[in-house]
């Protein structure tokens, strides 16, 4: 009954012709904007924009964000998702739920949130003065610590919730089974949860990264102009300087890390690399 | 797994930790809420549901509100339209060129929302005369229809193909067969991808922020821009209203469908 | 009941409020095979994992070769354990889910190399080295995690129904496998089932559990043909257990039927061959006939209840639905100290 290719292709016609036309094609057209110099095709556009050495350090603090925060949300998630699965189920639904909220949330109200804390009258200030560690006023707003916390905010749930899934499909008694052969925890955890979590860990981890290096209201609302990363820059050279060419380098460099992220990562991820 | 005493207090501690952080936030925005003072502060200086009113008196945040929930239910509509039958026959069918078809239907994932909403703005809207409302309509489509598909794929695998078939030789047509048996089973998948749609769409800043212009702004850009000048406890007020919102709207879909097994 | 080579005392094991193991004795000697025996949830399994130390008693001692090892982490204890599931490491090869021990001990390249062949070759999986579990049979599974238990040498193995998840013919070939291996090694074992043929066939000493305590021990012969308790002799196929009261014997519900002569003991009960039909004191209706092969079982009903009876396949038969003449002989019965 279902071996007619006609039917099959006329179903999946009509999404495929409009991302084709109403979204693939802008963005290649944009994309291939990148690459052209006053004499055709070149180069010339990415070597005048890493030649500006602001553009240069937004580059490398958005890469460096991006590991950072990914790093941390995969620590902490390994220790929250571990805390989860040794929960009873019942208590498990529920703890699963206060993570998928936050996710639900608009980010912007979630940023907010942290111009509240961190600004200069904010909770933390308030305890830093109030304990006598700080005499005036500490800047913690607009400073690359901001993004940080406010990123690792906005993605830790969604590692957590890889995590949870993964370490949920970890073949029943394995852990007991590296414990009882004379494996430690640490060595538990290296050695047999690790590579066996490995996929969701991946899985996870291109989230967080590719979600952090291409996040936008974190850096705008909590770096501001002080600490860009690419795409609060790609908006500023864009529609405040009219710098058309800068912000299509900046977008084919967003693509290519999170087409490649995604690529690569998901291959070591199916990859058996023993 | 296995379960020792120090294990559940270091557990139950991390989660309380990790909790405080993803949650504690919205505690300290409803505060600052409710503040009585011209600045957002937590602790609140005295309680007042004056910046709450406030929001309400905000002509702009009324208008941006309904043109989100427009473009939310529209383009989430639009994406289930199209993505449906790409899910279904890339479940049921042989179609020429799947993993084509398949790359084109998740490249809005891969691709960041600001450039999607760049290159409309400088390749359709600019040159083309495409109005600006319909380009963000077109960008949030685009946005949403991976999740449509994948979220509708996942309820039609846990249905065996042999029910159509069965009512195909009770007498009904194919497309009666998909709308008899199909979409009923796959009612809860639909709905789920609704809301998920709905929320992101909503939720969505990198995609509108070259599409919005005169008269047509989103609720969570005109936040931004409102940010950006003010420094009053408004935006506190309508963040928490927002939170509350989706707080509702996911325990209501929790309730519903179970949400969480589609996230 | 302290000593021993592995010697458990006043163990107790709960999981939140429900007491698993309540106050458990149980001692053995070095290279002896004992059975744990026992329906699921008696507590069997939860005490193994205990002796291995993955979980932590609530109260009471475990002792090893002399030394206590209750708090001891499960990966100190040089305790072996096989799995149920088996456990195997599914993204390690054979070899290296049977070298992780090793590894781990810091054993040496060339010594871990010879010891893993060994061991492989004592289970029959020598050229399997580089495969993955999930390329193995479900027998083959079996072995490496036998193979992974034992190469590294421990003082006490455990295993938890090793054999439960494999078909009935491999289940018999593995049995005397293990059998052979345990007489190889000289190791000390402790295994666990619910199948009362298993432990029959391979142990020294079976222990009975029931709800978290020990119903009975003994040498395999004793416990099968003796039975101190209804539990203990229903498990080995007393199918008819009856209380002796007042002359008669009594159903639980309350149904009682005459006793022929005199019983000396609380409880008497019959397996299904020693049940005489066709003769005999007592009636019966037939309920139900099946043919075993060798023999005919048949469902009765009597005043006492149903009873099950057997006879030879040559014997005369009897249709469902008619009257039969039967006896409980008392040559044929165990005698009980208690009708529970």
């Amino acid at each position: 009954m279902f071996q007619d290719r006609r039917i099959g292709l006329a179903l999946v016609l009509p999404a495929t012709l409009f991302l084709l036309a109403g979204f693939v094609l802008p963005v290649l057209v944009l994309l291939s904007g990148s690459l052209q110099g006053p004499g055709g095709w070149s180069f010339d556009a990415y070597v005048r924009f890493f030649a500006v050495p602001l553009h240069q350090e937004v580059f490398w603090r958005t890469v460096r964000l991006g590991v950072l925060v990914t790093l941390t949300c995969a620590v902490v998630g390994y220790a929250a998702a571990f805390a989860i699965v040794n929960t009873a189920p019942s208590a498990r639904g529920k703890l699963i739920g206060l993570l998928i909220l936050p996710l639900m949330i608009s980010p912007v109200a979630r940023t907010y949130a942290w111009i509240v804390i961190l600004g200069r009258t904010g909770l933390v200030n308030q305890a830093l003065q109030g304990l006598g560690l700080a005499d005036g006023p500490v800047r913690l707003l607009f400073t690359e610590t901001a993004v940080f916390i406010g990123l690792v905010q906005l993605f830790l749930p969604l590692m957590v919730l890889t995590l949870v899934s993964a370490l949920e499909n970890l073949p029943a008694d394995v852990m007991s089974a590296a414990r009882v052969l004379g494996a430690g925890w640490i060595q538990t955890f290296v050695r047999v949860v690790l590579p066996l979590t490995r996929e969701g860990l991946v899985i996870g981890g291109t989230l967080v990264f590719t979600g952090a290096v291409t996040a936008y209201i974190t850096p705008a609302v909590l770096g501001g102009s002080r600490v860009l990363m690419l795409e609060t820059l790609l908006y500023q050279r864009v529609s405040v300087a009219g710098d058309i060419v800068s912000g299509s380098v900046i977008a084919a460099i967003l693509v290519v890390m999170s087409y490649t992220t995604n690529v690569l990562l998901r291959r070591i991820a199916a990859g058996r690399g023993r | 797994m296995i379960r020792l005493p120090w294990m559940r207090i270091g557990g139950w501690a991390t989660l309380a930790l990790v909790l405080l952080f993803l949650i504690g936030p919205f505690a300290v925005i409803i505060g600052a809420a409710l503040n009585a003072g011209t600045v957002p502060a937590f602790p609140p200086q005295g309680i007042s549901l004056r910046w709450v009113v406030a929001v309400f008196e905000v002509q702009s945040f009324r208008a941006s509100f309904f043109l989100s929930v427009w473009l939310a239910v529209g383009s989430t509509l639009a994406a289930l339209v199209l993505g449906v039958p790409v899910a279904y026959a890339l479940a049921r069918y042989p179609v020429p060129g799947k993993e084509a078809v398949r790359a084109v239907v998740t490249a809005p994932v891969v691709v960041p929302g600001i450039i999607v909403g760049l290159a409309l703005l400088r390749h359709a809207v600019v040159p083309l005369g495409v109005p600006v409302m319909e380009a963000l309509f077109l960008a949030h489509t685009a946005l949403l229809l991976p999740y449509a598909v994948r979220v509708v794929a996942a309820s039609l695998e846990n249905l065996r193909p042999d029910i159509e078939e069965a009512a195909v030789m009770l007498g009904a047509t194919r497309l009666g067969a998909f709308l008899r048996v199909v979409l009923p089973n796959i009612r809860n998948g639909i709905l789920a991808a609704f809301i998920l749609g709905f929320v992101t769409s909503f939720n969505q800043v990198p995609v509108s922020l070259f599409l919005t212009g005169p008269g047509v702004s989103t609720l969570p850009i005109d936040m931004l821009a409102y940010m950006e000048f003010t420094y009053d406890p408004s935006v506190a007020a309508l963040s928490a209203l927002l939170a509350l919102m989706s707080l509702a709207v996911v325990l209501v879909a929790e309730r519903l469908l179970g949400i969480s097994r589609f996230v | 009941m302290t000593d021993g080579f592995l010697a458990l005392s006043g163990l107790t094991l709960a999981y939140g409020g429900t007491v698993a193991v309540d106050r458990l004795d149980l001692a053995m000697a070095e290279g002896e095979l004992v059975a744990l025996l026992g329906p699921s949830g008696c507590g069997k399994t939860t005490t193994m994992r205990a002796v291995a130390g993955l979980l932590q008693p609530r109260a009471g001692t475990i002792r090893l070769a002399g030394r206590d090892i209750t708090h001891v982490p499960a990966n100190k204890r040089g305790v072996g354990l096989v799995f149920q599931s088996y456990a195997l490491f599914p993204h390690l090869s054979v070899f290296e889910n049977v070298a992780f021990g090793l590894r781990l001990a810091g054993t040496g390249r060339d010594e871990i190399g010879r010891r893993v062949a060994e061991v492989l070759a004592m289970v029959g999986l020598t050229g399997f080295e580089r495969r993955l579990p999930k390329e193995l049979s479900g027998g083959q599974q079996q072995r490496v995690a036998l193979a992974r238990s034992v190469v590294v040498r421990p003082r006490l193995l455990l295993l938890d129904e090793p054999l439960s998840n494999l078909d009935a013919r491999l289940r018999l070939e593995m049995r005397s496998e293990l059998r052979r291996l345990q007489r190889e090694l000289g190791v000390t074992m402790v295994y666990v089932t619910h199948d009362q043929a298993e432990a029959l066939a391979l142990a020294d000493r079976i222990v009975v559990m029931r709800e978290g305590r020990i119903e009975q021990e003994g040498p395999p012969e004793t416990v099968y043909t003796r039975p101190r308790t209804a539990f203990v002799a229903r498990f080995m196929g007393f199918e008819t257990c009856l209380a002796v009261n007042g002359g008669r014997l009594v159903a639980p519900d309350g149904r009682s039927l005459p006793l022929e002569g005199a019983a000396d003991a609380p409880a008497l009960a019959w397996r299904p061959h020693g049940v005489v039909l066709g003769r005999g004191p007592h009636t019966a209706r037939v309920l139900g006939r099946s043919y075993l092969g060798q023999s005919v079982e048949y469902l009765l009903e009597t005043d006492a209840g149903p009873v099950k009876a057997e006879a030879a396949a040559d014997a005369p038969r009897f249709e469902p639905g008619t009257t039969v003449a039967f006896d409980l002989p008392l040559a044929a019965a165990a005698r009980l100290e208690s009708a529970a």
